[in-house]
């Protein structure tokens, strides 16, 4: 009795959740409207991107920038480049995603660590994550060549060390976001919960697992949405300092050096794949793990 | 006793504590290296040393010490990123402002907004500075881009946040839509321009120092660049590390007082 009670009540607080937290939920619910509305919401972005690409391809767009095609090449030309070197490409993009989503992994563990240190000792806790907030501000400039220097005598590779040092770089830009996003999802809970396990006697750990940690999730992913993008900004920037010659950013660099243009372009249109690539995989990531958690 | 307990903490107490534990960590760090590679001051020098080299009258390049170099090389950087910040948020702000008044237009814009803030737009940099061919008029190109979509983005969910109640108030009144914008939509959507402001203002400079490094002709970045390549004393490096970090932190507080100073009532809500 009492348990099919509180079933009941914890039902309907997820439900109250994720009709906050959740966009999803207000789309399938103009569903009806969306007949109308939706057909011009897809045509209207559709046909600008069309009209774009058109003057592009019919040379107006350069007579509007001021350039030539030898600096911004034709979209058919820079598709010929990526379909010619598919292999050369893979083996940068590999390079660029090992740094991206390995700085990303490490950084955001790191940041969900801090998280927690911060929640178990909140007054001190807190102000280190302010301070910390503070080096977001840091330009990723500033840091790559630094990193660089430290790690110069962790491998005779060039290869091995510049991965570290590109890592590492991407760790710090991630962690920060990640450690403040789990402070809040531990400490921002919602009312009554802490007293009602107060009220079961329910060791600080049982109240971590059961209570603090899931309630972190949704703010996992808002820390996530933020890093996704920063992880391959940075991966590409540090590339840049790097001392190996590899790598999306490094090819984009390499191709301007050596007036190679369209190569520049084609990295560049690959580095915004991998970007939309990856957020795509984060968002799909997030639809499925929250929503597990919704019908729970 | 109650008393010292409550000083002690203390939000500044914290922060202070923890400003003398990065730096006791740093010294520590620089000492260990000190004593082990064979340049310390590539890796990690002594903080001492670097405030020692900015009021150190030696020359470094003939004819300026490395504080002058730095701070003339700022603003050359400084200058460029603020006028690409101010353009872009102009413009950002604008863009918010039609998509909220004409509804094809949100359509057209909406799907790239959301696609631009998955692009690595500072990977571009070299191909705009290849388009532009004049090292200024890229740098501020690259910030106005970079600071035009959070601001777009922010400023458009501060439209979207306004109460219907007010709208139907407004309605209600028959105010024209001019002054709907003015005294309704443009006051409300503030506290959440300057959110947009807040997160670019970094980016912004951080952008300008990027793209110094890909040209010689001045700024910060190329300074940067030049001392790592041994040009000049290594020391002008760490000085830029420093001075774009807090300049940085302090584009951030600046415009959390601009906004104090534009809207001292409101407080964003999220």
């Amino acid at each position: 009795m009492e348990n099919g009670y509180l079933n009941t009540k914890s039902n309907s607080l997820n439900v109250k959740t994720s009709e906050g937290t959740d966009p999803n939920q207000v789309k399938s619910r103009s569903k009806p409207e969306l007949n109308k509305d939706g057909v011009t919401t897809v045509i209207y972005p559709v046909l600008f991107g069309v009209f774009i690409l058109l003057l592009w391809q019919t040379q107006l767009l350069h007579k509007i920038l001021g350039t030539d095609t030898f600096t911004l090449p034709l979209p058919g030309r820079i598709i010929n480049i990526i379909l010619g070197n598919i292999p050369e490409i893979l083996k940068n993009v590999q390079a660029t995603v090992i740094v991206a989503a390995g700085g990303l992994v490490l950084g955001s563990a790191l940041g969900y660590l801090l998280g927690i240190v911060a929640m178990a000792f909140p007054q001190w806790g807190y102000g280190g994550i302010s301070i910390a907030s503070a080096f977001t501000a840091v330009p990723i400039v500033a840091i790559a060549p630094i990193l660089n220097n430290l790690t110069k005598d962790f491998s005779d590779d060039p290869n091995a060390r510049s991965m570290l040092a590109k890592t590492l770089v991407v760790m710090i830009t991630c962690t920060v976001s990640m450690s403040i996003n789990a402070y809040r999802g531990f400490t921002e809970l919602k009312p009554y919960s802490l007293d009602l396990m107060k009220s079961y006697a329910a060791s600080p750990m049982t109240v971590f697992l059961k209570l603090r940690m899931p309630n972190s999730l949704p703010y996992v992913f808002t820390a996530l949405r933020v890093s996704v993008p920063t992880s391959i900004i940075s991966a590409l920037v540090s590339e840049y300092f790097a001392e190996y010659i590899i790598g999306v950013g490094r090819q984009i660099r390499e191709g301007i050096v050596l007036a190679q243009y369209a190569t520049a372009w084609a990295y560049i249109i690959v580095a915004c794949a991998i970007g939309i690539l990856m957020y795509a995989i984060l968002l799909i990531a997030e639809g499925i793990i929250l929503k597990d958690r919704r019908n729970r | 006793m109650n008393r010292v307990k409550r000083v002690l903490s203390s939000k500044q107490i914290v922060t202070f504590v923890w400003v003398i534990g990065l730096i006791m960590a740093w010294e520590i760090g620089a000492t260990v290296v000190q004593q082990t590679k064979r340049t310390p001051e590539y890796v990690l020098p002594h903080i001492y040393q670097i405030i020692d080299s900015v009021f150190s009258p030696n020359l470094v390049n003939g004819s300026q010490t490395a504080a002058q170099i730095v701070l003339s090389n700022a603003a050359v950087t400084l200058v460029r990123a603020g006028i690409g910040f101010i353009i872009g948020s102009v413009i950002g702000f604008v863009l918010a402002l039609l998509m909220n008044m004409f509804l094809p237009v949100e359509k057209i814009a909406f799907p790239y907004l959301m696609i631009i803030q998955m692009i690595p737009i500072l990977g571009m940099a070299p191909i705009i500075l290849a388009i532009t061919k004049d090292i200024d008029k890229s740098r501020i190109v690259i910030a106005a881009i970079l600071t035009f979509y959070p601001v777009a983005t922010n400023t458009l969910a501060g439209f979207k946040a306004v109460e219907k109640e007010k709208l139907e108030l407004m309605y209600s009144l028959a105010a024209k839509k001019a002054d709907v914008y003015k005294k309704l939509f443009i006051p409300s959507s503030i506290p959440y321009f300057f959110t947009g402001l807040k997160i670019s203002a970094p980016m912004a400079i951080t952008a300008s120092i990027l793209v110094d490094t890909l040209q010689g002709g001045g700024g910060l970045g190329c300074m940067l660049s030049q001392s790592l390549k041994h040009a000049m004393s290594i020391y002008v490096f760490w000085q830029i590390v420093f001075f774009s970090a807090i300049i940085g932190i302090l584009s951030f507080y600046l415009m959390s007082a601009i906004e104090k100073l534009v809207s001292p009532y409101k407080k964003v809500g999220r």
